[in-house]
């Protein structure tokens, strides 16, 4: 098992959960509903599946300059991610969404790492050094 | 990331706690997207304090109670609820009282309380080379694209810019981030403002976020005109941006983009957005809604033509959303007669998604909201039934300005396919 991937900070902070991993662009405004976290949106999927307490490994977020109230009342709500590992940097409504919502944001472009990530893998996530690391069960 | 003397005071509380959180997200914005420092900002659009959304209306309150003050000219983007009528659009008093409370708020801190997502058309009027936040997606392409100021899309972040007057460099503040990536050929020939939503939606749907040069459009866009160009491509795509030759500062008529890749909107493509938001049966829609973006004066008097002598149909609502500036004039003027002898209905501060009809939102149960959504929506902007779809869930119908106030009298929906003009 590797040590770790080297991630770049965008919100900063420390978290860990088991890794949701989706292949698809996800729009925080739409795709997910805010009581229950569940993802509602047609187009991702991930659709069904409930993203609290989950470190969210996705490939980019799908721009929509609200998006950043939603991931916030998700926090409101309780439903919120455990943390975001992106590909590409996200919308700055996001990032500041995520500001609010206390939510770690790396993002990650190490081909290893989207080859070798599965999904409910345990994941920390250190946003302040920018480490991503899978955690032994 | 270097920091001027006065950011480095704010960061130390020199201008108050309120002031210093408000820096210290700031500068974390600019750390994680490699901002070399920051600029002066001369305006911000900022988030009204949403009184559908728990815990929003707080949030604005509490940075108002904490001594936040805004240091820049400030708008309020749009609202839940029509703090003038709210009983009118059959929102509960707790809701319409909750968000006056959020009205409150920004009077403290100095807000022009705007509750509109065209603040342009209540006279803030940003220019060229003026750094701005904006929250509004419509704000932004518009600031970019039309009068050559320089926004971002962000989110709530632009109430600290307000506060602070500084943001940090990065994104559609570079010159690099501010030239063409597509070259699109626009071969269809829009007429009137939803045929330039929908124009707008097909551009934003094939470059993404990228920024499109738009060639050969038939004449120079009315301000109307780029304002719905500009809604609809920032709807389907993150458009942040696009480029009129000749229009945009400082783009002349010589912009070429040679080299860029090629993207065609023919005729087809319009009719396409127009088709894939005709979701609803003909008959049995309940609810018009006209203006998205809020309306100009000048819409104002379109509508207020089309309506005169006319009279909505039994059984269906019809309104008409602007922003209060807006409303006074088109008051002043005489256009609000025309309109409610018709029997529409003229609404500020909100409209259908942003009100009680939306189901992504989750009120305080306290709040007693039900919300009891309309059946079928008709609409004329591509940004609306985009929305609409996405956030109070039920089928719309799309069409011209002009047929879907013949669809609201006639109580039969008039596809753009009959327009005869």
């Amino acid at each position: 098992m590797t040590d770790g991937w080297h991630a770049r900070p965008v919100v900063r902070g420390l978290a860990s959960g088991d890794a949701m991993v989706s292949r698809t662009a996800l729009s925080f405004l739409g795709d997910l509903d805010i009581r229950s976290g569940r993802v509602v949106g047609q187009s991702s999927d991930l659709r069904g599946r409930i993203v609290a307490g989950r470190v969210l490994v996705l490939p980019e977020t799908r721009g929509s300059a609200g998006a950043w109230r939603f991931l916030y009342q998700l926090k409101v709500h309780g439903t919120h991610p455990a943390a975001l590992i992106l590909h590409e940097m996200p919308d700055p409504s996001v990032t500041q969404g995520a500001f609010l919502a206390q939510v770690p944001v790396v993002v990650l472009s190490e081909d290893r790492f989207w080859a070798s990530v599965t999904d409910r893998m345990p994941l920390r996530i250190d946003a302040e050094a920018g480490l991503v690391q899978p955690v032994p069960r | 990331m270097q920091l001027s003397d006065r950011d480095k005071a704010l960061l130390d509380g020199a201008e108050g706690e309120a002031a210093r959180q408000a820096m210290d997200a700031l500068v974390q914005l600019g750390q994680a997207y490699d901002a070399p420092d920051m600029v002066d900002i001369g305006y911000a659009h900022v988030h009204a304090g949403m009184a559908l959304y728990k815990g929003d209306v707080e949030l604005i309150e509490g940075i108002a109670q904490g001594g936040g003050r805004m240091s820049v000219p400030v708008s309020t983007n749009i609202a839940n609820a029509d703090m003038g009528d709210w009983q009118g659009i059959g929102a509960p008093d707790s809701l319409g009282l909750l968000q006056k409370r959020a009205e409150a708020a920004h009077r403290a801190m100095g807000s022009g309380t705007s509750f509109t997502c065209t603040p342009y058309w209540a006279g803030h009027w940003p220019t060229w080379n003026m750094h701005i936040a904006s929250i509004e997606s419509g704000v932004t392409v518009f600031a970019n694209s039309v009068l050559g100021a320089r926004s971002n899309r962000d989110g709530f972040f632009a109430v600290y810019a307000g506060m602070t007057g500084r943001y940090p460099r990065f994104g559609l503040h570079l010159d690099d981030n501010r030239r063409p990536t597509h070259r699109v050929h626009v071969s269809a020939r829009p007429r009137g403002t939803a045929d330039f939503t929908a124009l707008g939606y097909a551009v934003g749907q094939a470059v993404g976020s990228g920024t499109p040069l738009l060639m050969g459009l038939a004449k120079r866009p009315s301000l109307d005109e780029l304002d719905a160009m500009g809604v609809g491509m920032a709807t389907s795509g993150g458009v942040a941006m696009f480029v009129v030759p000749g229009v945009t500062p400082p783009f002349g008529t010589d912009e070429a983009g040679a080299g860029l890749p090629e993207v065609e909107i023919a005729e087809p493509a319009l009719r396409a957005v127009f088709d894939g938001f005709s979701t609803g049966e003909a008959e049995g829609f309940d609810l018009v809604h006209l203006g998205c973006p809020h309306a100009s004066f000048e819409e104002m008097k379109d509508y207020a033509r089309l309506l005169t002598g006319r009279r909505i149909a039994t059984g269906i609502e019809c309104w008409i959303t602007t922003n209060r500036a807006v409303h006074q004039m088109a008051r002043d003027a005489g256009l609000l007669a025309p309109i409610r002898a018709a029997g529409a209905r003229v609404v500020t501060d909100t409209c259908p998604i942003s009100c009680h009809f939306a189901c992504t939102c989750s009120p305080d149960p306290s709040l007693g909201v039900t919300p009891a959504p309309p059946k079928t929506i008709l609409v004329d902007s591509a940004k609306q039934a985009h929305y609409v779809r996405d956030m109070i869930h039920c089928p719309t119908l799309f069409t011209t300005s002009e047929l879907a106030v013949e669809s609201a009298v006639t109580g039969r929906f008039h596809p753009r396919s009959l327009r005869n003009d």
